[in-house]
């Protein structure tokens, strides 16, 4: 595509929904972040355990709840689930918008470049392959049990995106960079699947379990690791609005305007990279929010343009994270169900609407 | 003087011996075959019978004997059972079986593709026919643990891309499988393509451990060991019914609450065992009560329920003993370590921690699921003296640890 076609088309993107709905944005944003904030407050009072809510704001509050049970799962349970639910929503949309406009692919998510695949990696060999003296190895080091599990995902989502960094600062074509990415993701996935195949029932069955994802795994011991990673990168991929809308133009024409593109390009690795890896290490593969999230977050906003859409999916991704998890708890009933499974039966549909809605998409991404 | 007349009846017994196993003809032919066949003859005096177990039957006739496994995977329907026609060598096969597989008994060379025969044919002195295993990291016999390092054992994998050139190759007699019902993970259907003696052995559908155990009795039939299978199953369910006996009439208020959530909690979901589950069985059965055992949920299923963590630490909090079927844990300490809320349960605070991990061997196979399938008495001497330490004061745990405090 040439320059100028491209150039022409941003004004056209915006234009879809014309200048009023530009008046709205800031209406638009209160409005969603008043519903996350109801979000939060129905996510703290409901929950398998039914709790009054004086007790609620009590335990809140600082008091105590009639019983200590109580207390205890509001502030140690529902607290910290909402808070790891939020930011790990945010992160995933947010890095999901990100690696959608660096590949001008709508199908790409935060772990398009093999990173969850390195984190599961990590996580299989510590669930399925050393057993206790790999996880006793862990211990020693201070990592005991879930934090090991982390640990090793950390790591190895940590290693998966130094590869990719390495490859990324050699081969300046993006489309290579992703298939190498593809690549990464299908060599690490089958060393799972060798470890999956001689591995025992019990273990597979744990492995299993950690694939179906959980926000409810951060503890509070855990929170001081996991936040400042997620808001770090957060708030590292804010600052890359302006270059990234230049992107959107071809990179071309990104060139043109003064954008360096190897140097974005590393930095929008990094950014995305650190919260996929830490919200797959502490929460496992949190499937289809990171694809979803920024679709929706541009059709509400009509644009593309990122100094609108990552504030925007940042929002947008917190508020699907939350509700996944509160359908996954299934208020009123005491059983649960797996969260990977809520976010794709229930969010599909309400993308699919959106994107129905919307017809902007295709300028996003032509 | 009595030892010495001790020391000749020895003797005399001993010497007697090979007449005595050519005298009695009640015995079935656990080594030979027959030489002149007498249709008129029952060559099978000793038989079994399934007492517990439900998924198989065996019909006796004079040369042969008609084995059906009716639930070779769970949910099974009539029509995916499983016919065998175990022919007794030197005799005639009979007619009209056109869909079962022949099998000579007494067997010889068994590939078995489950550490759950392997007690059962460690107790029926069947060991020296194994000539493999699907692995050998997870097995916890001795005996065979040392047969694998020696390289005396084949290793040929399981499933679709079972070593089937490897199983060919070593000819065997018998191989034994379980079935899945999903094509993804069973073997038997590329080992009967290949034309291999494969019977499906799906102990692990039974719903009750006494039933698991009794497929000791299934696979005796193979080698004519009725008697001895008899013997040894017997004297376990004997066993298991005595220590029954020792808790039957405890009050609810003097049954302990356990908490027991199997490998498979992770986070969120918390599985808490049905009630017709193994643990929910062995638990009543040592005189305990499961936290949330009475709860809708968990009636009149098998399977683990998954409870949100909110709940299980509500119901659980205060928990006489806590079974967490982890793995990968040595003490308290790492057992918190997972996730600190751990140490807000009464049964943490109180040490009464326990993982079914104390024969865990260094690859994560566990001698819980391998020798402890084949002896519940064991597990069930070892769930009371958990319970109820004053019932066995003399018990020394076999398969269940108490996690220390460091």
């Amino acid at each position: 595509m040439s320059a100028s076609a491209a150039v022409s088309r941003e004004p056209r993107g915006s234009a879809v929904n014309g200048r009023r709905a530009l008046a709205r944005r800031p209406l638009l944003f209160a409005c969603l972040i008043a519903v996350l904030i109801a979000a939060i407050a129905l996510s703290l009072s409901l929950g398998s355990v039914d709790i009054p809510l004086s007790d609620i704001v009590r335990a809140l509050t600082g008091g105590e709840a009639s019983r200590d049970a109580w207390t205890n799962i509001v502030l140690r349970f529902r607290l910290p689930k909402v808070l790891t639910a939020a930011l790990a929503g945010a992160a995933l949309s947010v890095g999901g918008l990100l690696m959608q406009t660096l590949f001008r692919n709508p199908l790409a998510d935060p772990f398009v470049l093999g990173i969850s695949s390195g984190a599961s990696l990590g996580v299989a060999l510590v669930i399925l392959a050393i057993g206790a003296p790999g996880v006793a190895l862990l211990a020693g080091f201070g990592l005991a049990g879930d934090l090991g599990i982390a640990a090793a995902a950390s790591i190895g989502a940590g290693l998966v995106m130094l590869l990719v960094l390495l490859i990324a600062s050699r081969i300046r074509d993006r489309v290579a960079l992703l298939i190498v990415g593809l690549m990464l993701g299908y060599a690490v996935g089958a060393l799972v699947s060798l470890l999956l195949f001689f591995s025992i029932p019990e273990r597979i069955q744990a492995f299993i379990n950690w694939g179906f994802g959980s926000f409810g795994g951060v503890t509070w011991g855990q929170m001081p690791i996991f936040a400042p990673i997620v808001i770090g990168g957060l708030l590292l991929c804010a600052t890359l609005a302006k270059p990234l809308n230049a992107l959107l133009l071809g990179e071309s024409y990104a060139a043109s305007l003064g954008v360096r593109l190897g140097r974005v390009r590393l930095a929008i690795i990094v950014g995305v990279g650190l919260m996929a890896g830490a919200v797959t290490a502490f929460c496992g593969p949190i499937g289809f929010l990171g694809i979803a999230a920024p679709h929706l977050a541009r059709s509400l906003f009509g644009t593309s343009d990122h100094r609108i859409t990552i504030p925007a999916a940042l929002i947008v991704g917190a508020l699907l994270a939350i509700a996944a998890d509160l359908i996954a708890q299934a208020p009123g009933s005491r059983t649960v169900l797996p969260l990977n499974a809520v976010t794709a039966l229930f969010g599909a549909p309400v993308v699919i609407l959106a994107i129905l809605r919307w017809r902007g998409l295709r300028a996003s991404f032509e | 003087m009595k030892f010495r007349s001790l020391l000749a009846a020895l003797i005399v017994s001993i010497a007697l011996t090979p007449f005595a196993l050519f005298s009695v003809s009640a015995d079935n032919l656990t080594e030979s075959c027959v030489e002149s066949f007498d249709a008129t003859v029952d060559y099978f005096p000793e038989k079994v019978e399934p007492r517990f177990s439900e998924g198989w039957r065996v019909s006796y006739h004079n040369n042969y004997k008609v084995v059906d496994v009716l639930t070779p995977f769970p949910g099974a329907a009539d029509i995916d059972a499983f016919q065998y026609v175990l022919v007794q060598c030197g005799t005639p096969a009979p007619e009209g079986f056109d869909d079962a597989l022949m099998i000579e008994v007494p067997s010889g060379a068994l590939i078995a593709l489950s550490t759950t025969y392997v007690p059962h044919l460690d107790d029926l002195g069947l060991l020296d026919n194994l000539i493999g295993m699907d692995s050998g990291l997870y097995v916890s016999n001795s005996e065979v643990v040392a047969r694998f390092a020696a390289g005396d054992l084949l290793e040929v994998g399981s499933g679709p891309s079972v070593n089937v050139e490897a199983i060919l190759d070593a000819e065997p007699a018998l191989v034994l499988a379980f079935g899945s019902g999903s094509p993804d993970y069973d073997t038997h259907p590329t080992l009967i393509e290949a034309g291999v003696p494969v019977v499906v052995a799906s102990d692990y559908v039974e719903g009750s451990p006494l039933g698991q155990a009794e497929w000791a009795k299934f696979i005796a039939l193979f080698y004519n060991r009725e008697a001895l299978a008899n013997e040894v199953f017997e004297a376990k369910a004997a066993s298991y019914a005595d220590l029954t006996a020792l808790t039957a009439a405890l009050s609810d208020a003097e049954r302990p609450a356990v908490l027991w959530n199997g490998y498979l909690s992770y986070a969120d979901a918390w599985f808490i065992p049905g009630s017709d589950s193994f643990a929910a069985q062995y638990v009543r059965d040592a005189g305990g009560m499961l936290v949330l055992g009475d709860a809708p949920e968990t009636q009149d299923t098998a399977a683990g329920v998954p409870f949100a963590f909110e709940t299980v630490y509500e119901a659980g909090l205060d928990a006489d003993i806590w079974m967490p079927g982890t793995f990968g844990v040595t003490t308290l300490m790492d057992f918190v370590a997972q996730d600190e809320r751990y140490a807000d349960f009464a049964a943490v605070t109180n040490g009464q921690v326990y993982n079914f991990d104390a024969r865990e061997n260094a690859n994560g196979g566990n001698d819980y699921f391998e020798s402890g399938v084949a002896n519940p008495q064991l597990v069930l001497a070892d769930l009371i003296a958990i319970l109820h330490p004053d019932l066995l004061p003399e018990h020394e745990l076999v398969y269940f640890r108490n996690l220390p405090k460091e």
